[in-house]
């Protein structure tokens, strides 16, 4: 006789300050089956999860009920309790009284009752089909992919690999140093980006735990946590790596100018180049959608040959595909920034001297295309009157509604970079929105500003105008001072937010790495698990995540390898054991729940000799999320989902049709 | 009331900041920040003193009811331009136009000038008068002598629409 215990969790007043929680234990005693049925304020601490386990063995349950929050809040706590209490942890049921019932009903107490009754009914009507399972352990890789070289990508691959993790480092660009090696100086501290980025640049080149694979991208990955397959294509940069010394003979005779996306196409480099000035490997490539010899396809210029004395340049490079087995995987794929061209109020790309903050990062730094002088583009002169202006694509609901949280403190960055390098003399003023100084010394670097005797704007400029000689004027509303002022200025820095990548769709695709509303990839739990993805073993770190600054961007680097480490350094993992079941006789061989699993776990195999059309669904267990896609699809109902079967399903629908009489039971 | 105006003593008017609201067909009104970019485009600000973000905000706090009778929102030339660029789209001038019919109908004083707009329009369909033009060289001229096309008055339907227009609310 199965014997069955229910708990219903106040959680506080969340749940008990709409729902009668006494009535609802009280209820739940009069279930067929259930011994006890209690209720208290936190089931989820010490002292309630000790009331379960005292339960278990004075009242020899066999079947635990808890209605409290989401599963996804705490299935695993209160498994666990259980399992500490000698029962198998599978034979827990959660009842979802936060989320489904007290939160949506706050305004009709009882109603809500009412419907809590009626969920604990069906889970004592479930939990009674509920079967044993158990956690199966399988071994794991001990070596890691991060994809993206940037800093994310740098300092998750250092932290690994420090702690004896053999890690692969997979950049697009020929170079690594991402976003941050093209920026002059960093906020709050004013250190120079290349100073604190190059030596981490060089370390993990070196370093002997990492395979740095540049100009190369990831083109497929398959398999599960722990056992990922992936296939990482190089392309050629028509340069020998093992030859190339880096003395730049070749850009020097190269005729074919080429914009140079390093320096944000503001100047022009060849068609064979370093990447960058501090590019890790120093390396050269060829653009081989400019290069003559590449276009053409045939036998011409070939000035490069001549000029290598190292003998590095070789044409007949082809594309490489480098196959690699990792346990996780480590998307650090960064972000672009917003293309204010798309807002045609603020004149970018029709007026030469409105400029966004990233070229505004190329041309303050010595390595940029004006050695670091900060020079009008219309007339090659120093500005006499700046303007930063907030909010470029972003808290505009047109473009991008999220705050870009990095803007404000860009422009106070760069602000103060125009006030050293162009002196006294200059009016620099910032038209901003709300200033948002958030971050640990950001509130005292936005003072420091303001000791410079730089102005800031409280308003937002309706559009900007270009005068007849080349100037920019436009009107802007104070709210200080309740006055419409009207601006002219020779320079204008646009805050470009930051927005995800092109590139993230392919990731979204390639890596089952699901994205939220805002475009950027979606971590398992905003609060609780935030570095993880929702799919088993890949971590997230920096901006393709969601905006972040350097200081942050790191941090959460940092925190993705721990969770790498956590989730390798012991060399097994333990599999959850609710996965899809093919009962192999009831399978047509449809291929349907084959072309609907989202996590690719239905493989067809053929195991009849005499007929190799006949295939029947297999699952791989291990890559298995437990979704049930598949069984709801399933024609012949040969898939069937453990715990969630059509017996258990059905029980809780007959018990949710069934109004029981709390007394008689049915 | 949590609130008042201790400048004019005006109390908060949730009702009638609710039927705006409703007439407004969505809630943008409400993700107005206050950046300004609104008020510094106004075609209006600079001679009529019209700051959109101001009634904006003041419908907000649902201090309504001096707006409605005040001249402002009838001053608004409707450029649309904080239409196109407001980055909540909470677009004031469809506010002020809601603003303007609440007015109609508490029968608050319409100014002449608009009263005479609106009658001219009903006249010949045109919300100003044909005007003489001034050429480049500051000659004046009739429309005729520069072989302008005539400008003809409505069809007499026209006017019949446009009359039981004015009478729905």
């Amino acid at each position: 006789m199965t014997r069955i215990g229910v708990y219903v969790c106040h959680c506080g007043l969340n749940i008990a300050g709409t729902v009668d929680v006494e009535k609802v234990a009280e209820y739940a005693r009069s279930l067929p089956n259930v011994v006890v049925a209690k209720h208290y304020t936190y089931m989820c601490s010490d002292p309630g999860q000790r009331i379960i386990q005292d339960d278990i063995k004075t009242h020899k349950l066999d079947r635990v009920v808890i209605a409290t929050c989401s599963p996804r809040m705490h299935e695993e706590t209160f498994r666990k309790a259980v399992g500490e209490a000698g029962l198998n942890p599978y034979l827990t049921e959660i009842v979802n009284l936060r989320e489904h019932v007290s939160w949506p009903h706050t305004s009709e107490p009882e109603k809500a009752t009412e419907k809590a009754k009626a969920l604990v009914r069906m889970g004592v009507a479930r939990v009674r089909l509920s079967e044993p399972l158990k956690k199966r352990k399988v071994s794991v890789e001990k070596n890691v992919l991060v994809v993206g070289g940037g800093i994310a990508g740098i300092q998750a691959s250092l932290d690994l690999a420090n702690a004896g993790f053999k890690v692969w480092l997979v950049e697009k660009a020929p170079s690594i140093g991402g976003r941050m090696a093209q920026l002059d100086k960093t906020f709050p501290t004013l250190d120079c980006s290349a100073c604190i980025l190059t030596p981490k640049m060089v370390d993990v080149a070196k370093h002997p735990n990492v395979t740095l694979l540049t100009n190369s991208e990831v083109v497929g990955v398959k398999g599960f946590v722990g056992n990922f397959e992936a296939s990482i294509l190089k392309k050629p940069r028509y340069v020998d790596e093992s030859r190339c010394v880096g003395c730049e003979l070749c850009t020097e005779v190269c005729p074919v100018k080429v914009p140079n996306r390093f320096n944000e196409k503001l100047d022009q480099t060849r068609a064979i180049s370093i990447y960058s000035s501090h590019a890790v490997p120093k390396i050269a490539a060829v653009n081989s959608g400019y290069c003559l010899r590449l276009k053409t396809r045939k036998d011409v210029c070939g000035k490069c040959l001549e000029a290598c004395e190292a003998k590095a340049i070789d044409f007949s490079q082809k594309p490489e595909t480098i196959q690699t087995r990792v346990g996780g995987i480590i998307l650090a794929v960064g972000s672009e920034v917003f293309d204010a061209s798309k807002m045609c109020e603020a004149g970018y790309g029709r007026f030469p001297n409105v400029i966004s903050n990233m070229e505004f990062e190329r041309i303050s730094d010595a390595s940029g295309p004006t050695q670091g002088e900060i020079l009008s583009r219309k007339t090659g002169q120093p500005p006499k009157n700046m303007v930063f202006i907030q909010c470029i694509g972003s808290r505009d609901k047109r473009f991008h509604e999220y705050c870009c949280r990095v803007g404000c403190m860009v422009s106070l960055k760069q602000a103060i970079l125009a006030r050293e390098k162009l002196g006294e003399d200059v009016n620099i003023y910032v038209c901003f929105n709300d200033l948002r100084s958030f971050g640990k010394g950001y509130e005292e670097f936005y003072r420091r500003a303001r000791d410079m005797n730089i102005n800031f704007v409280a308003g937002i400029p309706s559009d900007i105008r270009m005068a007849a000689d080349g100037s920019l004027y436009f009107d802007v509303f104070e709210r200080g001072t309740n006055k419409l002022l009207e601006m002219h200025a020779d320079l204008v820095v646009l805050a470009n937010g930051l927005v995800p990548s092109e590139d993230i769709k392919k990731v979204n695709e390639l890596f089952h790495a699901s994205r939220s509303a805002d475009g950027f990839l979606l971590e398992a739990h905003p609060k609780l698990r935030p570095l993880e993805c929702s799919t088993a073993g890949i971590f997230l770190a920096g901006t393709c995540q969601g905006p972040k600054d350097v200081p942050d961007t790191v941090a959460q680097a940092s925190g993705a390898a721990a969770k790498a480490m956590d989730l390798l350094s012991s060399g097994e993992i333990e599999l959850e054991p609710l996965k899809a079941i093919v009962e192999k006789d009831l399978c047509s061989g449809c291929r349907v729940c084959e072309s609907l699993c989202p996590f690719l776990a239905i493989e067809m195999k053929n195991e009849n000799e005499d007929d190799a059309e006949k295939v029947r669904a297999e699952v791989i267990e291990a890559m298995c999320q437990g979704c049930g896609l598949c069984g709801a699809a399933c024609p012949t109902g040969a898939i069937k989902i453990q715990q969630y079967g059509n017996k258990q399903v059905l029980a809780q629908v007959d018990a949710v049709l069934t109004e029981t009489d709390a007394k008689g039971g049915n | 009331m949590s609130l008042v105006d201790s400048m004019s003593m005006a109390k908060p008017n949730l009702q009638a900041r609710e039927r705006i609201l409703a007439k407004l067909h969505g809630r943008e009104l409400l993700n107005c920040f206050q950046c300004m970019k609104c008020t510094s485009g106004c075609t209006a600000l600079k001679l009529l003193e019209l700051k959109p973000h101001e009634i904006e905000k003041l419908v907000n706090l649902s201090l309504v009811d001096e707006l409605v009778s005040s001249d402002i929102i009838w001053t608004c030339a409707t450029c649309l331009k904080c239409v196109q660029r407001c980055p909540q789209m909470a677009s004031p001038y469809h506010v002020i136009m809601v603003l303007r019919n609440l007015a109609v109908e508490r029968e608050a004083k319409v100014p002449e000038a608009f009263m005479k707009a609106v009658s001219l329009v009903l006249e010949s369909g045109l919300a100003e008068t044909t005007q003489k033009i001034t050429t480049r060289t500051m000659q004046v001229c009739e429309r005729e002598s520069l072989k302008l096309p005539k400008i003809g008055s409505p069809r007499e339907s026209f006017q019949a629409v446009f009359l039981k227009a004015l009478e729905e609310k």
